[in-house]
């Protein structure tokens, strides 16, 4: 027959008040839900940004004045956009004292429910001669520069390599798929620039609709700076040289994200710390009450032979119990929520989200549970310590 | 009720002490109750030697459920001492009385005192919880003690499904559960039939029959003479009382 140990006699207590207890859980599951979720979602939004920025490879990006917002979108959270300004800029940023390299890129919305695109996406053309966002990938991962019909696609693409998609009526065959960066290249596909204006011409015959593209026309210009300067420097140096473009810096794309953000997660916070106080408060209240309810069960306790000790990490025992499966819960479904409404949040604020690392999920879920039973551990401290310093003779009269 | 005839609680094994096994020297305790302060216990000597089945009778509020507790060392004395044994349980540590408890000494409350999310049997076990007795050997022991007060067969079942007086007869095996050698009752049949009280006085002559000291509170004349010792309680002074 198996030992009536502690953890079993808080476990039996605990099961005898089940609203009770199911409330002090739940209580401590929002909170521990509530960071949990929160933490995971801005670190997830900080590591998306970190890798996708340094897959991005370029510290000032280009646009045409006025189309900042959809550039940003796109680069961010691949939101299909297209906007154009004339080759000539490219030749102009070059130009610009501290830049280093400068790179075109041609952004084509495809067609939405059309029979000539295999989906509404992001493309994405690019000089191979130029580029250090595609060729880099290329070299490591295909060992050979693209050719001509061929596309490399974003993690989040449905098509695997050796595929064909067709874009405005043009068939390409899929030589890879990119890895994760939890940004909009994830949502791209990436093609040569010169099969982007062949597709454009070939499209008035083939396509749905025509894709109206001047051969020469690009959306953006990726810009490397010299080592010795700074990408605000040479962005300012961009705007006052250059006319009619926006230029952004990997710098503001950061903060952009990170200010996106920072309502939701002043928010978060703010729920956050009256959630823990609140169940601070709660468990404290209910293990008061406990003990008070208890105090016959406390002195029959210490007249079999039970310890102050004992009477004290029982108390103790079952707030750990309490606030450990309240701090699972939590875990669980702030987790799953995040998980389920992961492209609601994202897509509603316009960040990106790369999931972190395992070992960070399990130092997440390690914290907070930690954080759980600390709080258990300090709420009923009290109601604890003087359950145990009960007199056992008072304890079963009052309890009478 | 079952009639096994091996003993219930090994008090020869235990060991015998010199002296009385209760010493109650010069005991006093006082309550304050608003601002008024309450004499419960007076001035009160008392030697109870090894074996002996003492009886205390008295009023409502005559202080004996107060000295039932200082003999068990659940309340202290405002002042005087209390010897188990020999031993001045008031110079023990919290640890050290709290083992003096479990182990020697087994106390019978005048309510049903059973925990509600136990079954009958880990009700009699519970003593056992805080001893250093082994897992299984508590089981057959509590089952045999179910089977001393007739409830072998409730052994599962829950304190909510089992009559007062079925609790009362569980209560009191988890008394016996340690093998005490002091038996502190107050008032442990109150509010019982005829035949239950039968019972448990059977129970307990033939515990006391094997050496257990045993000191029972009580309201009622008919338990009481059953006892070889008769005190009577009174504003916090014991008598003897001469049949």
């Amino acid at each position: 027959m198996k030992r009536l140990g502690l953890l079993y006699l808080a476990a039996q207590n605990l099961k005898r008040k089940p609203f009770r207890s199911f409330v002090t859980i739940a209580i401590v599951g929002l909170a521990a839900g509530t960071l949990f979720s929160a933490t995971l979602l801005v670190k997830s939004v900080d590591r998306s940004l970190e890798v996708g920025l340094e897959r991005l490879g370029a510290d000032v990006m280009v646009m045409p004045e006025g189309s900042q917002e959809p550039g940003e979108a796109a680069l961010l959270t691949g939101s299909p956009t297209s906007f154009y300004m004339e080759e000539s800029v490219l030749d102009q940023v070059r130009a610009v004292p501290g830049v280093s390299q400068a790179s075109p890129q041609l952004f084509i919305e495809t067609l939405v429910s059309s029979q000539c695109c295999t989906g509404y996406l992001q493309l994405v053309g690019y000089e191979p001669a130029t580029d250090f966002v595609v060729e880099p990938w290329l070299r490591q991962n295909l060992n050979r520069p693209l050719e001509e019909d061929e596309v490399v696609v974003g993690s989040l693409i449905l098509a695997n390599k050796g595929e064909h998609v067709h874009f405005y009526g043009k068939d390409f065959s899929v030589a890879g798929v990119l890895d994760t960066t939890g940004m909009g290249a994830d949502e791209s596909v990436f093609l040569r620039l010169d099969d982007a204006y062949e597709m454009a011409v070939e499209s008035a015959a083939v396509a749905d609709d025509e894709l109206l593209i001047t051969p020469g026309q690009i959306s953006s210009v990726l810009v490397k700076i010299d080592r010795d300067t700074n990408s605000d420097l040479v962005a300012q140096r961009i705007r006052t040289g250059v006319a009619g473009v926006s230029v952004i810096t990997a710098d503001d794309l950061s903060r952009s994200v990170t200010d996106r953000i920072s309502g939701f997660k002043r928010g978060f916070i703010a729920l956050d710390a009256i959630v823990w106080v609140m169940s601070l408060l709660t468990i404290a209240a209910i293990f008061s009450m406990i003990v008070n309810e208890r105090q016959r069960e406390i002195g029959l306790i210490r007249a079999m032979g039970g310890t102050r000790n004992f009477i004290f990490r029982l108390m103790l025992a079952e707030a750990l119990l309490l606030t450990a499966i309240g701090g699972a819960a939590g875990v669980f479904l702030g987790g799953s929520a995040l998980f389920i409404f992961k492209t609601v949040i994202t897509s509603s604020l316009g960040i990106p989200y790369l999931w972190p690392p395992m070992w960070y999920f399990g130092s997440m879920i390690g914290g907070t549970l930690m954080l759980s039973v600390a709080t258990g551990a300090i709420a009923s401290l009290y109601p604890a310590l003087s359950s145990s310093r009960l007199e056992p003779y008072l304890a079963i009269r009052r309890g009478e | 009720m079952a009639t096994e005839q091996e003993t219930i609680t090994n008090v020869e094994k235990a060991g015998e002490t010199e002296g009385p096994v209760i010493n109650l020297k010069d005991l006093s305790k006082t309550y304050k109750v608003g601002p008024n302060t309450v004499r419960a216990v007076e001035s009160l000597s008392l030697e109870i030697p090894r074996g002996q089945m003492v009886s205390i009778v008295g009023h409502s509020g005559s202080g004996k459920t107060t000295l039932l507790s200082l003999i068990g060392g659940l309340t202290k004395p405002s002042s005087g001492r209390v010897l188990l044994e020999g031993n001045n349980i008031w110079n023990l540590t919290d640890k050290e009385l709290s083992r003096l408890r479990n182990e020697r000494v087994g106390f019978a409350f005048q309510f049903a005192s059973l925990f509600p999310t136990l079954n009958a049997i880990d009700n009699v076990r519970l003593p056992a919880t805080f001893g250093n007795s082994g897992a299984a050997d508590d089981g057959n022991r509590a089952m045999d003690l179910l089977g001393l007060v007739g409830l072998k067969s409730r052994a599962h079942s829950y304190p909510a499904m089992l009559s007062g007086g079925e609790q009362r007869r569980v209560a009191l095996a988890r008394t016996l559960m340690n093998r005490p050698r002091i038996i502190l009752a107050d008032e442990p049949s109150g509010d019982l039939d005829e035949d239950t009280e039968a019972d448990i006085l059977e129970i307990f002559k033939r515990i006391n029959e094997e050496g257990v000291t045993i000191v029972i509170v009580t309201h009622s004349r008919a338990v009481a003479s059953q006892a070889q010792r008769m005190l009577r309680m009174h504003r916090g002074h014991l008598f003897e009382e001469l049949e």
